[in-house]
């Protein structure tokens, strides 16, 4: 009942990893600090969205969690600013201020993006390797920009790490699907949006049309509905999961054979948890030619042939 | 002149937590572990004799117990606690504005001081205050000249003499009527009321409000504290709790969400928006963490009967604060220390934002305050010691000295020790109520109201 055990797991790996370690941060520390801070985020996330009151929620409760949301995300903000300094290659920097362009309010808003790994030393890159599936739902944009960057070494970390993640996640995860169905069409959006109150999800797909208009949508939501505070102080962290970025999602799946936190998401229709041995799947063969993607993967990829076929009319 | 219990009590290291042997007294609720939603107490507090002891519940009803009247020839026990008056306080209501409801949970009850025969006292749910009235009837007109004894008229034909209707005694009949209904104050959702010492006004705090009412008016009320930021966005800190100190009628304070209680003068300005004094204590660095904001919210703040110092309650401590000093408490005493290294599991199952109450004895020198599986604490501030106790049907039998549990937080646990996992989260005393007077102590658990009294001899 009081914890799930993840943590004490990742301690009996953390062991493992201080070997492959070579950072100036003392790493085992630093990881399980990382893996905490990712967990209550996701946990804060959850209980924002997963309310599904008959009554209005108790504000001192959404106020707290807010306020945790927030020192996460500043805490990350700051250290997505020092990162650039780490970086020993420029290229993956690059690609990354790339990624940044493409999906800038994506990455500013939740920080450092789970984009790719560019340093050992980097614990940004620890995080995104770490950063579990359920995260990867919330931010689909940065994934789908972060493309064809080569996985450094440091997503060899990412294989012993993840089990134990997926242990503590898998609930948070089922409860994460359920909110949020990736099949990642407009209506599923919708859905996604839906299943939270009635009014947040008429807030959120106000957003797409700028943050301009939706932050005076909100402000008269918040005035005449004052319970409503949870919906435009925490959909600060939707603003950016826009529905055109749900749609690229769908429909550029080659960069996902790459990317090792990737590979079991993006297209899926199902999330099914990271498990160590897709990665270390994934992961081996990198340097050559696509490794096997999972199976929702192939079965995307055939049929995406199929309906290029008939559109093409070969 | 005293009763000779009280003497004894006074003089016999006066509520020590360990000098005091606690005994089981009785116990009020259903029996099975099935608990229906609406029994759930949300409330309990007795009045100001300590005769009545209201309990509010979440299916919004308030039930009050009046103790019986010692047996002064047979003086094992004080006098049990039996039922005096039920009835609905409160009903479930629908806002159609936001299309939510509005709960009919009892959040507070306060007794006024009684001045006439009858009682009343103020109940409030989430959004309207109540001012009800108990009195008794024990006694009917009879022999009415138009009336027969049924009610039926007669017909006045047949009327011949005159007689004027006397009283005779009946059954005692105790009634509740409504006498004020204080709504539409509150945006937000009200957590506290408090009864000033003029007796004549009342505040009604929600999260971002507190209103100042007069008992007899009810179509306005006074706004005396605003915290609602002119963007909701940049909402960061709600307030907790609120109460009038007890000898100054121009003096209250308010607790907030980040372990903050401003103190504040009605003389200084009609809004009181600037504080007179701020009590916040440091943080700790050596005891940061994720959580280190939501376990300093305060959940409930109690000024002792003197009005000397105020008492406030967070996730794992209580605090004692001197009104003259504002920079740190004068005594902090934790209660389930053991839980700081399980805050993430208690983030995620909600029970982070369990709002624990507290209370003093009659003479401010012990307090008392609840935790989970059915434990509670009490600690005296003057001989430093705490103890803590069970309130279970196990302990059932009358004058049974309840026996003080530990809990083992980590290592080798020892007999009769319970370990940190397996106390149970969903059995928590969050309400609390001592005896004005006397050492007579009511616990709420879940749905069941436990009474404990001082073993007297």
């Amino acid at each position: 009942m009081l914890g799930k055990g993840g943590k004490r797991k990742f301690d009996e790996h953390e062991d493992g990893l201080e070997g492959k370690i070579v950072s100036a941060s003392d790493g085992p520390s630093k990881v399980s600090y990382t893996l905490q801070r990712q967990t209550i985020f996701n946990i804060s996330l959850m209980k924002l969205y997963n309310h599904r009151p008959l009554t209005e929620p108790s504000l001192q409760k959404t106020v707290l969690i807010n306020n945790m949301l927030r020192r996460i995300q500043e805490e990350l903000k700051q250290e997505g600013s020092l990162r650039p300094a780490f970086t020993p290659s420029s290229q993956p920097t690059e690609q990354l201020s790339d990624s940044y362009q493409e999906a800038p309010p994506a990455s500013s808003h939740l920080g450092s993006p789970p984009a790719r790994p560019c340093d050992l030393g980097s614990t940004t890159a620890l995080e995104a390797c770490l950063t579990p599936a359920s995260l990867l739902e919330e931010d689909d944009d940065a994934f789908c920009t972060s493309q064809a960057v080569p996985p450094t070494a440091p997503t060899k970390l990412a294989p012993p790490a993840l089990p134990p993640e997926k242990d503590s996640f898998s609930s948070a995860l089922d409860e994460i699907e359920e909110l949020c169905p990736t099949s990642t069409s407009t209506e599923a959006a919708a859905a996604a949006t839906d299943s939270s109150k009635g009014t947040s999800s008429e807030a959120s797909i106000q957003k797409p049309e700028g943050p301009q208009e939706s932050r005076t949508d909100d402000s008269k939501l918040i005035d005449s509905l004052p319970g409503n505070f949870e919906i435009t102080t925490s959909t600060g962290f939707l603003t950016d999961l826009t529905l055109d970025d749900i749609l690229f999602a769908d429909i550029d799946t080659s960069m996902y054979d790459f990317d090792p936190c990737t590979s079991s998401s993006g297209t899926a229709s199902k999330m099914a948890p990271v498990s160590a041995d897709d990665l270390l799947k994934t992961l081996a063969p990198y340097s050559s030619q696509p490794v096997t993607p999972s199976q929702p993967f192939k079965m995307d990829l055939t049929e995406l042939d199929h309906i290029m076929e008939v559109l093409v009319g070969s | 002149m005293f009763p000779k219990f009280s003497l004894r009590s006074m003089f016999h290291g006066a509520g020590g937590g360990n000098d005091i042997q606690w005994c089981f007294s009785q116990v009020k609720g259903a029996v099975d572990d099935d608990v229906a939603e609406a029994d759930i107490i949300s409330t309990v507090e007795f009045n100001h004799s300590g005769e009545l002891l209201a309990t509010g519940d979440k299916g919004g009803r308030v039930v009050i117990f009046q103790q019986e009247q010692e047996n002064k020839i047979q003086s094992h026990s004080r006098g049990e606690y039996n039922v005096y008056s039920t009835f609905q306080s409160h009903e479930p209501e629908f806002d159609y504005l936001k299309s939510l409801e509005i709960e009919e949970k009892i959040n507070k009850i306060r007794w006024l001081p009684q001045k006439n025969a009858a009682q009343f006292l103020l109940s409030t749910n989430d959004k309207t205050i109540k001012l009800w009235k108990i009195s008794e009837r024990d006694k009917r007109p009879e022999g009415y000249n138009l009336k027969e004894e049924d009610g039926r008229y007669r017909d006045p034909t047949t009327v011949t003499t005159l007689r004027v209707p006397v009283f005779r005694p009946m059954d005692l009949m105790v009634e509740a009527s409504p006498r004020r209904i204080f709504a539409n104050a509150h945006t937000y959702h009200i957590n506290s009321i408090s009864i000033n010492s003029d007796y004549e006004t009342y505040l009604s705090a929600d999260d971002l409000r507190i209103n100042l009412w007069h008992l007899e008016i009810t179509d306005r009320s006074f706004n005396i504290v605003d915290i609602k930021p002119a963007n909701m966005e940049e909402l960061t800190e709600v307030i907790t709790a609120a109460e009038f100190h007890p000898n100054s009628c121009n003096t209250f304070v308010y607790s907030s969400s980040k372990g903050t209680i401003r103190l504040c003068d009605m003389r200084a300005s009609a809004l009181c928006d600037r504080h007179s004094k701020l009590f916040e204590e440091p943080e700790d660095p050596s005891n940061r963490s994720f959580f280190s904001e939501i376990i300093s919210s305060i959940s409930d703040v109690k000024f002792s009967h003197s009005g000397r110092y105020m008492m406030t309650r967070d996730y794992l401590s209580v605090k004692i604060w001197d009104l003259n000093m504002e920079n740190r408490p004068v005594e902090t005493y934790q209660v389930h220390e053991y839980l700081r290294s399980k805050l993430c599991s208690l983030y995620e199952n909600d029970c982070i934002f369990d709002k624990f109450e507290c209370c003093w004895n009659g003479c401010d020198s012990v307090v008392m305050t609840g935790s989970y599986n059915n434990f509670f604490r009490m600690f005296d501030r003057n001989t430093k010691r705490d103890i803590t106790l069970e309130a279970s049907r196990e302990n059932n039998k009358p004058r049974t000295v309840l026996k003080p549990r530990k809990v083992c937080a980590s290592g080798k646990r020892k007999k009769d020790e319970i370990s940190v996992d397996s106390l149970d989260f969903n059995k928590k005393i969050l309400h609390t109520a001592w005896h004005p007077k006397e050492n007579i102590i009511a616990v709420a658990t879940t749905n069941n109201l436990y009474i404990f009294q001082d073993k007297v001899n």
